[in-house]
């Protein structure tokens, strides 16, 4: 299609540490709001806790009436948005000032994994304090319930820096559609998404093979699972930078 | 010399519109050369090719030899700055130069801070509540700043005021002359900034128009006022860039006049007037589109 085919050069490293810095010099989308939020829905949790205890009147409840708890997945799904933000924001002024689409993306693949390493942490660090406080005073468990209860805190890191990574970079490949393309673009794309996802349960169905699918997940330990998600983000990661180099900044 | 630039056969279509369609030129080390045309000729896009921002349908574009499509060492010594620039959300000027100080090798935060307080901008205002003046400013300063050894400005100074607007041309041209660099830019304020250019290169309708020196062009066109057979007696077999006449007395503006020949006009009972490289620019161009109103 074009008669300039890019040949290989290597990276600027002084361009990578600027998109990083760039990143960084808003620190508000992607660190900040994230944690209030996450910090307000625990407090929320945390107050329906209290009102649950006072309706039973102090009378002994269930040990395990709080054990299920799904409010800080939020977090992680939340990721998608972020990737597509801060891409958004900073992909046309950082590639308009002249840098290359490859430093960008390595710049802003480091700021994902910096990211999904300092949520990931953060979250086990206060599954640690829920352990040592049994459950915030009232076995509540809200940042490793479930079947996290039992795992050893660095498994339960290694779970969210896997899945957060996932959705960092899925997210990248969805902000370079929505660079590229704009909203039609991403309106389509998931409207692919959706038909893929529905061709997958008729086939699933068609194959009678649901017993198998049950089976793939409840043979794994959820850490096992979360490693099975490693080979698409890769994916992900793989795809954005592919849409994203033949992506032109605006203005 | 040595070309900084060099572009050939140079086209870039979007589905059915040329805007940049066979173009040829170079630019030399070390030259301002000014990239002019009417609103929508393809100078911005031109850029963009150079920059490796966009690419190309067809043809070669080589900055300091290579193939600027991310080639990080050769970007790295460019810097390209337009009007319409977009910065980050919630982006405060300060941002933007500690932003710039990270991208550029050559960055002279001293100097980018001394031009702050003389383009009167408010560092720690969000870029997006700034004046359009005070955008304008921003990106000029990162233009001189950067000290890029290949520095493009797409109108840049747009939003600027006559006063600002003074004052970015005197710095530009005192700080090329410190630090001598390759500054391509694109106006509509041809007679501003005709001072500065010492290449001029102009775009219609994505081709290049006119390339050549700019001295050369200053020098050459003139327009001829006097009896009507007297001009066009003279005008005869002559390139007209353009003709006006009111009853018997006409005028008539040419290119490529020597000093003998403006003698000669003059001998022949004609009034010679030098003409400013916008007039000749707006006759040039006046073949295909009207030319643009004058802004303040």
């Amino acid at each position: 299609m074009t008669a300039i085919a890019p040949a290989f050069h290597a990276p600027s490293s002084r361009r990578v540490s600027a998109t990083v810095r760039i990143h960084l010099a808003n620190p508000w989308a992607i660190i900040v709001t994230p944690w209030l939020i996450t910090v307000a829905i625990f407090l929320l949790n945390f107050a329906i806790w209290h009102i649950v205890l006072m309706a039973a009147g102090g009378k002994p409840i269930s040990p395990d009436a709080f054990h299920y708890n799904g409010g800080i997945t939020w977090l992680v799904f939340y990721m998608v948005v972020v990737a597509v933000q801060a891409m958004n924001q900073t992909f046309s002024f950082v590639v308009g000032l002249g840098a290359t689409r490859r430093d960008y993306f390595l710049g802003t693949s480091l700021i994902f994994v910096g990211l999904s390493l300092m949520f990931g942490v953060g979250v086990s660090l206060l599954a640690g304090l829920e352990r040592l406080t049994d459950g915030w005073g009232v076995s509540g468990w809200f940042f490793a319930p479930g079947a996290f209860a039992t795992m050893p805190l660095w498994e339960i890191a290694v779970i969210y820096i896997v899945g957060l990574l996932f959705m960092f970079f899925v997210g990248s490949a969805v902000a370079a559609v929505f660079v590229r393309w704009g909203s039609n673009g991403l309106l389509t794309f998931f409207a692919v998404v959706a038909l893929l996802v529905l061709a997958t349960l008729w086939a699933i169905t068609q194959a009678s093979a649901w017993s198998s699918v049950g089976e793939f997940f409840t043979s794994r330990t959820p850490l096992e699972l979360a490693l099975t998600t490693v080979p698409f983000a890769a994916l992900g990661g793989l795809v954005g930078y592919a849409l994203m180099r033949r992506a032109t900044p605006k203005g | 010399m040595t070309a900084v630039i060099e572009v050939s056969g140079l086209s870039r279509h979007f589905g059915k519109v040329k805007a940049v369609q066979d173009v040829s030129f170079t630019v030399e080390e070390n030259t301002i050369c000014g990239l002019l045309g009417r609103n929508g000729a393809g100078k911005t896009t031109l850029m963009r090719l150079i920059t490796g921002q966009e690419f190309a349908s067809s043809g070669q574009i080589r900055i300091f030899g290579e193939n600027p499509v991310e080639n990080a060492s050769a970007l790295s010594r460019t810097c390209f700055v337009r009007e319409t620039q977009v910065y980050p959300e919630n982006f405060r000027g300060k941002h933007a130069l500690r932003a710039a100080e990270r991208l550029f090798p050559n960055w002279d935060a001293e100097y980018a801070a001394r031009l702050a307080t003389e383009f009167n901008l408010p560092l720690s205002r969000r870029i997006k509540k700034m004046s359009r003046g005070q955008r304008s400013a921003v990106g000029a300063i990162i233009g001189l700043a950067a000290r890029a050894e290949l520095t493009f400005f797409d109108e840049p100074y747009a939003g600027l005021d006559a006063v600002a607007r003074e004052l970015f041309y005197s710095h530009l041209l005192e700080d090329y002359s410190n630090h001598p660099r390759t500054i391509v830019f694109s106006t509509h304020l041809i007679d501003e900034a005709a001072r500065l250019l010492e290449h001029v290169i102009v775009i219609d309708g994505g081709s290049v128009l006119m390339d050549a020196d700019a001295d050369d062009l200053r020098g050459t066109a003139v327009t001829l006022v006097g009896v009507k057979s007297a001009v066009d007696a003279f005008a005869a077999d002559r390139d007209v860039l353009g003709a006006d006449s009111v009853g018997a007395i006409a005028s008539v503006t040419l290119s490529g006049l020597t000093d003998a020949d403006k003698a000669l006009a003059v001998s022949s009972g004609l009034e010679v007037a030098p003409v400013s490289l916008q007039q000749l620019i707006v006759s040039r161009t006046r073949g295909t589109i009207q030319p643009e109103e004058a802004r303040s």
